[in-house]
């Protein structure tokens, strides 16, 4: 155990004797963060809409920014002189950046990889930048989030070919060394590094293994959460989870659907962040067990009911489906209510996962919650079979 | 709800009292005021849990119908009010046809009928309509139905017509007021139109005039219709009709002036007497990025402009808040630059710190000419403000608010698809 830097101290307090699940504190020099955690991403510095006390009584404790975006605007000159993206958006618990290279995939045509970095062209400007692993912890030791991402070599989760898969996993591990090097306030901000290796057993053991050998805080599993069908999913989890050190965080990225949370916290993930609850609120829908409300429907017109009537956020106190109904995706407002809504769910979730973790009870909270999510019993496979790789046989009730 | 006047100061501007509202019944709203603009009856930008951090205590909303007609089912389902349907239940809501930002066709009346032209496209409606919808909406104060929306520049052949229209439109909609005691429950408002034309003016307020006893007031209409031009009248020209048409009203009466008029409109308006505004120059500032900076201390007026336009590349790395010493949530923790690089981004939040500051400044423009009414200053006030609008480039104030909805029948949601992501456009705020 040697997770005693000043950037990070993670201390379990609870281990589940069935699954792989545990409750922690995660300490960071802006906030103590209970884990399992997720992290809404507040992608340009801010939460679509949300006033940073909004997001505080949400019981948000940790939030995402992406590096790409922000070191475009507003530029690492204008977040250093405003003392990091903390100071700059008035919030002041937890911030998590990524390195940037994530907008590789999804940018790809602007894109060229090479060993040395990223060659982007600018979509704002057009002018060409290369973006090195070096470069990627200057704009994010300027951003000053807690916790910093190496950049890694991203390929599609999807690709199917072999040699462009070792190498970017490999490369993933090059970059690390280069980026923990690069790295200039060690005991402020965290590098995770980031497990590659896509749907390849054998790389991505490698990819966890060689991370292993570093000095770091805590990791990433990335490459996952790409289209990939459920059940190559979640083995890739499973195996990462298995060979990485058990007193460091593990942050699964890009996942953020209920079951999936669920599942993968049985598997031993700690930290998770998405865009879905707040882009899903900015196409009126509502998060709930069973799924989600699309309220621009016709049934809400005159549904005098709150979104859930469990929920307690300011949303399902003040409005009605019906009202919502009738402003959604038409006024802002109605963006601002749904984000409220979604975040407050995803949080509800976590801190019942870590209820259920600390209490002893978390398989047969995931029992529960499964029968909710599937009330007709038709559980999809990857979903029994993952959580019969931790000990939860699930049974229709 | 009664209107109670506690002062008149030889200037003629006044200080009054809202009272007895039929579901806050211990509130009190003073006048000179103006109220919050609501679209889809949410005040523009925030939401019930933002607005309570702004204003805690019971405000006056003004509901246009064009923006609010959709919730008609399910405020009937509730059965109490659009009010409390809107999650704002202890709010009192003015309630009248049209949101005055919004740019529209001119024309399209059919014989007894309105165009309302809402996000659905055009509904025509009678008086009768309005009237049931107002029985189902149960706002404190309705605005008669009304041709309001003309602008003074108008040819006189369509003034005279908007004051045969509206005259009509005030018998049907008294008619449905006085058969219908839940309408009671309501204030019921006339319109004035034609400010520009004397007797037909005139004429207006005495067909006014003849429901005295079933009004609480009157409102000033057809000033504008909502577009650039039509602000662009001079103050002195307003000056004469505020002076003209207030002197012409017993004094017990509400008076109520629709527009996106600047504080140096509304001060000129006070000063003749006008009561109550209704707030949707704030929204107008916001929809531009622009944020109102006035100062209130008559004796010391450092010349700084009383408009800032945040989308200025000056502000990129200023860290002051928007105006030094504003006790607004925003200027107490946000800087000009995190909402110049919010506008810069086309992020919500820009909106939604902008009208915090917005609205709480304006309200503190009202907040203080209240205290210069009573201190017998609202001269010295006055003045203040006027001189700060003499000094500012006139573009910033009237530029045109590239965000407010124009042929509101084309403003169905655009998609459009930039690499991965889906854009929704909503209301000119490009939502990712």
């Amino acid at each position: 155990m040697k997770t005693t830097s000043a950037a990070l101290r993670f201390n379990i307090s609870t281990e589940c004797k069935i699954t792989k699940a545990r409750s922690a504190v995660m300490k960071l020099p802006h906030y103590d963060v209970k884990t399992p955690v997720f992290m809404p991403v507040g992608t340009q510095g801010t939460m679509k809409g949300l006033l940073p006390e909004q997001l505080e009584n949400l019981d948000c404790e940790i939030i995402l920014g992406n590096t790409y975006h922000l070191g475009n605007r507003p530029g690492t000159d204008v977040l250093e002189k405003a003392g990091g993206l903390h100071k700059f958006m008035g919030w002041n618990r937890a911030l998590l950046t990524d390195s940037g290279g994530f907008q590789m995939v999804s940018l790809l045509q602007l894109a060229e990889i090479t060993e040395e970095g990223v060659k982007f062209k600018s979509p704002y400007d057009g002018s060409e930048t290369m973006l090195t692993p070096e470069r990627s912890i200057e704009i994010q030791n300027s951003i000053g989030a807690d916790i910093i991402m190496q950049l890694d070599d991203v390929v599609q989760t999807t690709n199917q070919n072999y040699e462009r898969n070792k190498e970017a996993s490999e490369r993933t591990s090059r970059w690390l060394d280069r980026c923990l090097k690069a790295h200039k306030r060690p005991t402020e901000q965290s590098i995770f590094p980031i497990v590659q290796g896509l749907l390849n057993n054998t790389l991505r053991e490698q990819s966890a293994k060689e991370h292993m050998t570093k000095d770091v805080n805590g990791f990433a599993i990335g490459g996952l959460s790409g289209g990939e069908a459920k059940d190559d999913f979640w083995p890739m989890v499973s195996l990462s989870t298995g060979i990485l050190d058990k007193n460091k965080p593990r942050y699964l990225m890009g996942v953020g659907v209920a079951i999936d949370l669920v599942v993968c916290v049985a598997l031993g993930v700690d930290m998770f962040d998405c865009v879905f609850p707040t882009r899903t609120a900015r196409f009126g829908c509502a998060l709930v067990n069973k799924g989600q409300l699309s309220l621009k429907q016709k049934k809400y017109e005159t549904d005098l009911n709150p979104i859930d009537k469990d929920c307690t956020c300011s949303t399902c106190l003040n409005y009605t489906r019906a009202y919502l109904h009738s402003i959604v995706t038409v006024e802002t407002v109605s963006c601002h209510l749904l984000s409220v809504h979604n975040i407050a769910y995803q949080m509800r979730l976590m801190r019942t996962m870590r209820e259920n973790i600390e209490n002893g009870t978390f398989p047969a909270f995931v029992q529960q919650f499964v029968n909710e999510v599937y009330p007709n019993g038709q559980y999809p496979t990857w979903v029994v079979n993952s959580l019969s790789s931790v000990g939860i046989n699930l049974c229709h009730l | 709800m009664r209107f109670n006047i506690k002062q008149v100061n030889c200037g003629s501007e006044r200080i009054g009292s809202l009272t007895g509202f039929i579901k806050s019944s211990k509130t009190i709203i003073e006048t000179p005021t103006a109220a919050l603009l609501t679209q889809g009856c949410s005040v523009v930008h925030l939401t019930a849990e933002v607005l309570a951090k702004v204003f805690p205590d019971t405000q006056l909303l003004w509901l246009p119908l064009s923006n609010s007609v959709q919730l008609e089912n399910g405020v009937k389902a509730q059965g109490e009010g659009v009010a409390k349907f809107a999650g704002l239940p202890k709010h009192v809501i003015c309630a009248t046809l049209y949101n005055i930002n919004e740019i529209v066709p001119p024309g399209h009346f059919e014989l007894g009928k309105l165009p309302l032209w809402t996000k659905n496209g055009k509904k025509m409606i009678t008086a009768d309509k309005y009237m049931d919808l107002m029985e189902t909406f149960k706002p404190d104060i309705i605005l008669a139905a009304s041709d309001g929306r003309i602008s003074l520049n108008e040819k006189p052949k369509r003034i005279v017509k908007s004051v045969e229209r509206t005259m009509a439109l005030l018998d049907s909609c008294i008619n449905k007021y006085k058969a219908s005691e839940e309408l009671q429950q309501s204030s019921l408002v006339g319109v004035i139109v034609a400010a520009n034309i004397p007797h037909k003016c005139e004429e207006c307020i005495r067909h006014i005039l003849k429901y005295k006893e079933t009004l609480v007031g009157v409102a000033l209409a057809g000033l504008t219709d909502g577009s650039k031009e039509s602000y662009e009248v001079s103050l002195d020209k307003l000056k004469e009709i505020f002076s003209r048409v207030g002197g012409s009203l017993p004094n017990d009466l509400l008076r109520i002036v629709e527009g996106s008029w600047n504080p140096a409109v509304i001060v000129t308006a006070i000063e003749h007497g006008w009561d109550v505004f209704d707030g949707s120059y704030p929204i107008k500032l916001t929809n531009k990025g622009h944020a109102l900076s006035l100062n209130f201390d008559v004796y010391r007026y450092s010349g700084d402009p009383c408009i800032m336009d945040l989308n200025d590349i000056r502000y990129n790395e200023d860290f002051k808040p928007i105006l030094e010493g504003c006790e607004c949530l925003t200027c107490k923790k946000h800087t000009r630059a995190y909402i110049r690089h919010l506008l810069n981004t086309r992020e919500m939040l820009a909106s939604v710190l902008l009208s915090i500051h917005n609205l709480h400044h304006f309200n503190e423009f009202f907040v203080q000419a209240r205290l210069h009414i009573s201190a017998s200053t609202f001269n010295i006030y006055k003045k203040h403000i006027i001189t700060q609008y003499e000094n500012i480039n006139p573009k910033l104030d009237n530029e045109e608010d590239k965000t407010a909805p124009t042929l509101v029948q084309d403003k169905k949601k655009i998609k459009v698809r930039i690499g991965d992501n889906v854009k929704t456009e909503v209301n000119g705020t490009i939502i990712k």
